[in-house]
């Protein structure tokens, strides 16, 4: 049997976690072999490929994963302090290259304080230094220096879950009201 | 008959839900009335009404009820979630502080007692006062926080009128209250306190009271940290509140809602970093960890094995005195040591020859030497000890 081109590569990308990058050569493989690797990883892992225009990664049924928990307070509190201060906090993520230094102070002086200073990954400089190098590992932030990075479309996925929690939100909210009018 | 503590808090975490429900009606409307109660409780299919008032938990008010203040406040508290305080309700404190502060200073050369409980006193307000303010920023920035994200879908001038509401009533007044350049604020009030309280608790006479002033500084250095954070709170998250409602975003309100209780909502499955690599993926706390165990600072005491202990020596004076008074006279002492020791032991051991010698010194033993003789030596384990040749005589005999 011929595996697509980068198999390795691909496979052992994925099964660290990362996001595979539109910009990464493997991702076209990856694309052109959805079906392939779709059943590959669900067969082998029990693990679903997500392909989007933008990333490809995986997701599992396992609860125990904590990052992805921590990946949203990141960004629940970055986009609200960025939007606090005047931002436009999407185009700042999809276009600003951000500075650990101000990372910190808009943690430190969030009114989420007390959240931040509970969660293990963020509570503190250091630890918010370990926890974008796991990002950069995944391909969710690109470093450019040690306290410089970006982010990559990855950054949409979590983008997209906000958006579907509101709209649950929204939703409820809605029946709610319906039910009490009845 | 007074019911057992333990009961009532097993009581309130069994019937929770209830509770809370009761907690959310009585926040909103200020009482319980006697319907909803009753609603609730079908709702739960439970009828626990005598229980929750056994318990002293509610009160009956005409034909309504209410969450007795102390259980209200336990409530609020457990739930970060505040009746939001009038300024001028939290203002009060000003008087009472302002008005302890001058008893303080008048009275500080009278009597120690009434002094003491008054410093107590300004203790106990100031803190009354700092839990108010954060009661209420808490609140503020919750009902902020719901105008931005908007999950009731209130339009924009609606939306206008209550961030006016909020910003008039509470978030103003309370900045004027926390404002430092405020020349009438509470917290320069304070500041003036803790300048007065602080050379106090140099140089008051008596050491109790400036024990007591030494606590009031401190605690009034910590209060006024947290009202300076309090303060940054409002100025830079609430008063802008009218700004920062005019934009609007579903992704914001997404996290908003969110971030209200993180742990308890399904976030994205990813995978957890699957593959095995067979060097470590973690060498920063693989070199912690063998650092680390070259860092401890525990002290190390060694334990001479307990056989070595039993068979330590131990001199018998009465025994060797008998024994050299039996073989009395004895021409050379140092000789018979010798002898003695090497028939014991096979070997004369220094520590062993010294402790013999000190038979010497006796009160019945009579010696004689020749100071200008020769001197012998007696090899010990250790050493070659030279040694005069000393003549023991047998009480009184030679």
């Amino acid at each position: 049997m011929d595996y697509p081109r980068y198999h390795r590569d691909i496979v052992n990308d994925l099964l660290d976690g990362k996001f595979v990058l539109a910009t990464d050569a493997k991702f076209v493989e990856l694309k052109n072999n959805g079906d392939f690797y779709g059943k590959f990883f669900k067969e082998s892992f029990d693990f679903y490929l997500v392909i989007k225009t933008e990333y490809a990664f995986l997701i599992s049924e396992e609860t125990m994963e904590s990052l992805s928990r921590d990946i949203c307070i990141f960004l629940g509190v970055l986009c609200y302090e960025l939007d606090k201060e005047g931002k436009n906090f999407l185009d700042e993520i999809q276009y600003a290259e951000f500075d650990q230094e101000i990372i910190d102070t808009l943690f430190e002086n969030s009114s989420y304080i007390d959240l931040i200073q509970n969660n293990n990954q963020l509570k503190n400089s250091d630890n918010r230094k370990q926890f974008l190098g796991t990002l950069n590992r995944r391909n969710i932030i690109d470093r450019s220096s040690d306290r410089k990075f970006t982010f990559t479309p990855a950054y949409r996925e979590f983008m997209e879950f906000a958006r579907n929690f509101a709209k649950g939100k929204l939703q409820q909210n809605t029946v709610d009201e319906e039910s009490q009018g009845a | 008959m007074r019911t057992e503590p333990r009961t009532i808090i097993n009581f309130l975490s069994n019937y929770f839900d209830i509770v809370r429900e009761l907690f959310d009606i009585q926040m909103k409307d200020g009482l319980i009335k006697t319907e909803e109660l009753n609603r609730i409780l079908s709702e739960n299919e439970t009828d626990i009404e005598n229980k929750l008032i056994e318990y002293k938990f509610l009160k009956k008010i005409s034909d309504d009820y209410e969450i007795r203040p102390v259980y209200f406040k336990f409530l609020e508290f457990i739930l970060s979630e505040f009746k939001p305080l009038l300024p001028e309700t939290i203002e009060k404190y000003e008087h009472s502080i302002t008005s302890l502060f001058k008893k303080i200073k008048e009275g500080i050369s009278k009597d120690r007692n009434i002094l003491l409980q008054r410093i107590t006193d300004l203790n106990n307000e100031v803190r009354d006062f700092t839990d108010a303010v954060e009661k209420n920023t808490i609140r503020l920035i919750s009902e902020t926080k719901e105008l931005k994200a908007n999950v009731d879908k209130i339009d924009y001038r609606e939306k206008v009128r209550k961030a006016s509401f909020w910003i008039d009533y509470y978030i103003k007044p309370l900045n004027t209250i926390l404002d430092v350049s405020h020349s009438q604020s509470i917290t320069n009030r304070l500041l003036d306190i803790s300048q007065y309280i602080n050379i106090r608790r140099l140089n008051f006479e008596d050491e109790v009271t400036r024990q007591q002033f030494e606590k009031l500084y401190t605690f009034l250095v910590q209060i006024n940290d947290d009202l300076l954070k309090q303060s940054k709170i409002l100025t830079n998250e609430l008063l802008p509140l009218i700004e920062r409602i005019r934009s609007e975003s579903l992704i914001l309100t997404g996290w908003i809602e969110f971030l209200k209780n993180p742990n308890k909502c399904e976030v994205p499955h990813l995978t957890k970093a699957y593959r095995k690599l067979p060097q470590s993926n973690n060498p920063y706390h693989n070199a912690l960890e063998y650092v680390e165990q070259f860092l401890q600072s525990n002290e190390i005491y060694l334990n001479e094995p307990e056989d070595a202990l039993s068979e330590k020596w131990i001199f018998n004076k009465d025994f060797y005195l008998d024994k050299l008074k039996k073989e009395l006279p004895q021409t050379n002492f140092f000789d018979w040591a010798g002898k003695t020791l090497r028939t014991e032991y096979k070997a004369v051991e220094t520590e062993k020859f010294f402790s013999l010698t000190s038979l010497l010194f006796e009160e019945d033993i009579d010696l004689e030497f020749d100071n200008k003789a020769d001197r012998q030596i007696i090899r010990t384990t250790e050493m070659n000890l030279r040694v005069p040749k000393i003549k023991v005589k047998r009480h009184g005999l030679s």
